[in-house]
């Protein structure tokens, strides 16, 4: 099966807004549009930064075999396969993508605001200004901050708790950051919290819903904003201040300052590393690290469960403000 | 769980093994067409007319980049061509995915640890070459031809 890309294939057309930057999608499918505007705000203005996306639906695809997530990458392109049945590729350089998604997937809104949205942004993000880093943003009073740490560290079950101790959530797992003029500013998407099964106990709202297979394999609950439990969600925030999760074996739950080149160290280490052709994504997602470790960083260790982990953060926080005024 | 260590010297993640080296290169003439092939696997090498005088300075017209994906199993479906202007993309299940860039002039192609050799040279390698025609044939250079011509000759 042959589909080509063209204007005459792709005859509908709409500009959506990414984590501040421009999508002009083209789609041979009105359920695509309409998948669309629900899972991503129209654009309004200009953008410097913009991308292709090009998705034709194909109903034939439902008769082929099933595959789980699937990717790889040499030098400028990215091949992405996703279920149910669809398969992207992402031209890095010309910051273009050519999709053919399944009758499902493009109504699918699950499958945009999990898959398709922030593998997208992940794949392209740095080429367009906008650097993925592996933590969560949560913002208070106008300060956010983000929540780095290793896998499984608890990144996303302690911004939960932050979350329903009132603190705004942007995002628990991958936050995009851009800088606008020299102002940081954090992303996040519409893709779902991820907490995993044990997690119920801190958060006994869970048992309305049931935990699921993810991307990666494990057993999780994936909880959208739409079904959030109890918190505020925003899409942008701007940090100001950083933590490094640590699990600590003893309880107690101690927060120290860190220094700069910890703070360049994890993020440059934890980011994926690109190939020589893309020399300016990765020139400006350092220049993006290195305005992060600018930013007052602490490491908090902490053996306490996530709410009294919250709490300490909270209070720390509080305590900040009160010696900065 | 791991702590993150800033003193490991511990390189960033490879997810889409961009990064998998491929020691194994040749060089092909096939026509006026010069081509580079380099692989991680010397049996994907394909079995065109080598280019013995081929010094590597000069012009060099087309480079392929094969991977074998060692970590990828499963044996080849029904192709999926995904066309525009500047890419070709062809899907065959996870287990090969082949795009080639028409204006870099570049192959690249990902070939799962269950194909073998022969599925590779007889049905691979001409799908290869007819993707570099097409690469060649938008061309008004008329090496173009003479590639098409030979390959389709074998």
């Amino acid at each position: 099966m042959t589909l080509t890309f063209n204007r005459q294939t792709l005859p509908l057309r709409k500009d959506f807004l990414i984590a501040g930057t421009c999508c002009h999608l083209s789609t041979n499918s009105h359920d695509i549009l309409r998948t669309a505007g629900r899972c991503l705000p129209i654009r309004k203005q200009s953008d410097a930064r913009s991308f292709e996306m090009n998705i034709i639906v194909d109903a034939t695809l439902g008769s082929t075999s099933e595959h789980p997530a699937h990717f790889r990458g040499l030098r400028h392109l990215v091949f992405a396969i996703l279920p149910p049945r669809s398969f992207l590729t992402y031209d890095l350089l010309r910051r273009r993508v050519y999709g053919v998604l399944s009758s499902p997937a493009a109504c699918d809104d699950s499958f945009w605001n999990s898959l398709l949205i922030p593998i997208t942004l992940g794949v392209l993000g740095t080429n367009l200004g906008v650097a993925p880093l592996h933590c969560a943003c949560l913002e208070r009073n106008g300060r956010g901050f983000l929540v780095a740490g290793a896998s499984g560290a608890g990144k996303s079950t302690l911004a939960a708790a932050l979350a329903q101790r009132g603190f705004t959530f942007i995002s628990d797992d991958w936050t995009y950051v851009s800088k606008e003029q020299s102002t940081l500013v954090a992303h996040g998407l519409s893709s779902p919290i991820k907490l995993l099964p044990d997690t119920v106990r801190f958060f006994p709202e869970l048992y309305q819903f049931s935990p699921r297979r993810t991307l990666n394999g494990e057993l999780a609950y994936e909880i959208g904003p739409a079904h959030s439990i109890g918190f505020t969600v925003k899409r942008i925030a701007t940090p100001q201040s950083i933590f490094f999760l640590e699990r600590a074996p003893t309880l107690g739950c101690h927060i120290v300052p860190c220094r700069s080149q910890y703070v360049r160290d994890f993020f440059e280490k934890s980011a994926e590393r690109l190939p020589d052709e893309l020399t300016e994504a990765k020139t400006v997602r350092t220049s993006i690290i290195r305005s992060l470790s600018a930013f007052p960083s602490w490491i908090l260790r902490t053996g306490e469960n996530p709410h009294r982990t919250a709490e300490a953060v909270d209070h720390f926080l509080a305590e900040a403000s009160h010696a900065r005024v | 769980m791991q702590e993150f260590n800033p003193s490991n010297n511990v390189e960033a993640p490879d997810l889409l093994r961009r990064f998998i080296p491929t020691p194994v290169k040749a060089k092909y003439r096939v026509g006026g067409l010069r081509m580079m092939v380099q692989t991680n696997d010397f049996t994907l090498l394909p079995a065109l007319p080598f280019d013995p005088d081929h010094d590597g300075a000069g012009e060099q017209n087309l480079a392929w980049t094969l991977i074998r994906d060692a970590d990828t199993h499963g044996l080849l479906e029904p192709p999926l061509f995904l066309k525009s202007g500047t890419l070709t993309v062809v899907l065959l299940g996870t287990a090969c995915v082949v795009g080639v860039d028409h204006e870099r002039r570049e192959l690249f192609g990902f070939i799962g640890a269950d194909i073998d050799v022969r599925a590779h040279q007889e049905f691979l390698v001409p799908l290869l070459c007819q993707m570099t025609n097409e690469v060649l044939v938008s061309d008004p250079n008329p090496r173009g031809a003479i590639w098409s011509k030979e390959v389709a000759n074998g």
